[in-house]
């Protein structure tokens, strides 16, 4: 009788692996979730120099299950003017591809819901399709917050799609897989991608920040000049839904950075309990959430042509350069990624380098234009 | 049991493609249309997927529901109209439309279901690899062309839409 | 039992048409935009199901699909701006009303 991993019939181990990718995913989501919402709200607190969250519990951990509690137990509010059913829609179609990306996140060897051969692709597709729900939301709303912020989401999400698949394909040209486990796979030991590609990672992590509407790029829900975006009409447990896809989005977004540029699963004491992979997973997914969490208590938020400019003329223009740089190298040298990662590196340094400077020139210029015109 | 999940899908699929394709067409609001014409592009990717063509599936998501669908909602949202009878909605040549469309659907369906063929059997393995190859090595030249295509509409876009700067 | 290649084609007929009597009938401009986008769908159904059954003699069909993609995408961009500026004119999408260019 054949036997599966860790000695376990196939047929026992076919089902089983389903329950436990089915289980990690309700637990990455909705424990994550609140989690996270407690180590955003104490790690902004330790980075402002407050105490944060203190008294529901021991050192405020019980804050966030009050916080859920009592989004479960408002009132379900739907303004008359509102469009029925796209209002109602809206929060599933947001959440439901977030959900179904997890399908393909490889959490340990052996630990992954379907290991598709298109699975980057699969994630990328999905990530696209939230754009839908989130128009319908701003336009369901019947609201001009709403509205803004909704046609606002969709063109900063557009944008910022042609960065972020730009970063892949680099990362796809160098390992010769779209499969995650065999991305995973790819880099054992000290062999981590961002090594040979920092700079796909550095554009990836900003396109990721905008795909998330993450700060400094949360424009779309800016509540200084929005009220709450397309979130306005929202309340109780929908907006809860919003928030939750919001949070599984960042970590989405995370695990494809560890999978990607991090070794997915690889660590210490792999090779003897495959298991212990799950912890590694965990812990590099959740060290790239806290600097979703840094970056946002730390930068202020972009102005909408800023934040267009940067997509347009500064992220695709680099990862263009940087795809075609790399497409060359590994056509010159295919026997090797050093070249690549020289390139990469050179271009990274570049990019830290010289950004500072032309935007300071671009502000000079344009400020002499405004003294010349006034 | 488990050879009949395949038709059971296709069943399914073809039900959705065809009821949402109709609501597109007849549905009174413009929204409900838009939002439709997203549910059959997903249905469509669903019969990819049943067919193999696995990479083709996610690239019509990809394009269809994530682009297509969202600057068609970005069309509805710019140009509002104001309510109108049902009466209205269809032009004056409907009669002579369904007059040329209908004969020459009946007959290239009855040619669609007669339609026998020997190669039942799908290919094995995605379709990721033959895709690549046709586009990168053997279509090369149209793909290049297809991208300049792709850049004049870009232009052309714009330049229709953009107002005169005061 | 896999479905057999007919049935897929039926269906590519049918949307086909569907999409065909949209683009005859309806007079909103950007519906007659996504009617276009039907029939495109439904082409790309047949070549797909053509291409994927036939895959022993020649698995290269699909790559027309790659090329309706960026047809599609080319349309849909550029009749949405034709629509936009033909509405800045005169505030409506009814092809119907849309007559200027007529002596």
């Amino acid at each position: 009788m054949p036997l599966g991993p860790f000695g376990i019939d196939p047929v026992i181990w076919a089902p089983l692996r389903l329950v436990i990718a089915v289980l990690l995913v309700v637990g990455l989501v909705f424990n994550g979730a609140l989690a996270q919402i407690y180590l955003e709200r104490k790690i902004q607190a330790i980075i402002q120099d407050r105490l944060g969250p203190l008294h529901t519990g021991p050192w405020g951990l019980l804050q966030t299950f009050a916080d859920a509690i009592k989004l479960l137990g408002k009132e379900d509010i739907r303004a008359r003017l509102t469009d029925k059913w796209f209002f109602l829609a809206a929060p599933s179609i947001v959440f439901s591809p977030m959900l179904a990306s997890y399908v393909v996140i490889p959490f340990a060897p052996g630990i992954v819901g379907a290991d598709l051969n298109v699975g980057l692709l699969y994630m990328t597709t999905l990530g696209s399709m939230t754009v839908l729900g989130i128009v319908i939301a701003g336009w369901a709303s019947n609201n001009k917050y709403s509205l803004i912020g909704g046609l606002r989401s969709a063109g900063q999400l557009i944008s910022y799609e042609v960065p972020q698949i730009l970063s892949l394909v680099t990362v796809v040209l160098v390992v010769g897989t779209l499969s995650m486990v065999g991305i995973a796979e790819s880099q054992p030991g000290w062999q981590l991608n961002v090594l040979v590609l920092p700079l796909a990672f550095v554009t990836y992590f900003i396109a990721g920040l905008a795909e998330t509407n993450r700060a400094p790029f949360d424009l779309p829900e800016a509540e200084s000049e929005l009220v709450a975006g397309f979130l306005t009409e929202y309340s109780g447990m929908r907006w809860a839904i919003f928030f939750l896809a919001e949070y599984g989005e960042v970590t989405v977004v995370s695990s494809i950075v560890t999978t990607l540029w991090f070794g997915a699963w690889h660590g210490p004491f792999v090779e003897v309990f495959p298991l212990i992979g799950v912890l590694w997973f965990t812990l590099k997914t959740y060290l790239f959430v806290l600097v979703f969490m840094w970056i946002r208590a730390t930068l202020p938020r972009l102005r909408i042509d800023q934040l267009m400019s940067l997509c347009w003329k500064v992220l695709i223009p680099l990862t263009l350069t940087n795809l075609v740089i790399t497409a060359t190298l590994l056509l010159v040298f295919p026997s090797t990624v050093v070249p690549v990662a020289i390139a990469n590196w050179l271009l990274l340094a570049a990019f830290v380098v010289l950004l500072p400077y032309v935007q300071r020139r671009r502000l000079v210029a344009l400020r002499e234009r405004l003294r010349t015109a006034a | 049991m488990l050879d009949l999940i395949e038709p059971a899908l296709f069943a399914v699929l073809t039900i959705a493609i065809v009821a949402a394709g109709a609501g597109v067409v007849l549905a009174n609001r413009i929204t409900t249309s838009a939002l439709l014409m997203a549910f059959t592009f997903l249905n469509i990717a669903g019969m990819f997927v049943l067919l193999g063509a696995e990479t083709v599936a996610m690239f019509q998501v990809l394009i269809y529901v994530g682009a297509i669908t969202v600057l068609i909602l970005y069309g509805v949202m710019f140009t509002p109209q104001s309510p109108r009878p049902y009466g209205l909605f269809f032009q004056t040549q409907k009669y002579w439309a369904a007059l040329l469309v209908v004969p020459i659907a009946i007959i290239v369906a009855l040619i669609a279901f007669s339609f026998r063929d020997s190669a039942t059997v799908g290919a094995k393995g995605g379709d990721l690899l033959p895709l690549a190859t046709s586009v990168f090595r053997d279509f090369a030249f149209p793909f290049e062309v297809a991208s300049v295509l792709l850049l004049a509409a870009m232009v052309g876009a714009i330049v229709l839409v953009k107002r005169d700067e005061d | 039992m896999a479905v057999p290649l007919g049935a897929f084609i039926a269906v590519s007929a049918v949307l086909f048409f569907i999409g065909t009597a949209g683009v005859l009938v309806r007079r909103n401009a950007v519906v007659i935009l996504m009617s276009v986008e039907l029939m495109l769908n439904a082409t790309n159904l047949a070549l797909v199901a053509f291409s994927r059954r036939y895959s022993s003699i020649d698995e290269r069909g699909s790559v027309f699909v790659v090329f309706i993609f960026v047809v599609a995408a080319a349309e849909v961009a550029v009749g949405l701006a034709i629509v936009l500026s033909a509405y800045r004119n005169k505030p409506t999408v009814d092809v119907d009303e849309i007559r200027q260019l007529k002596g």
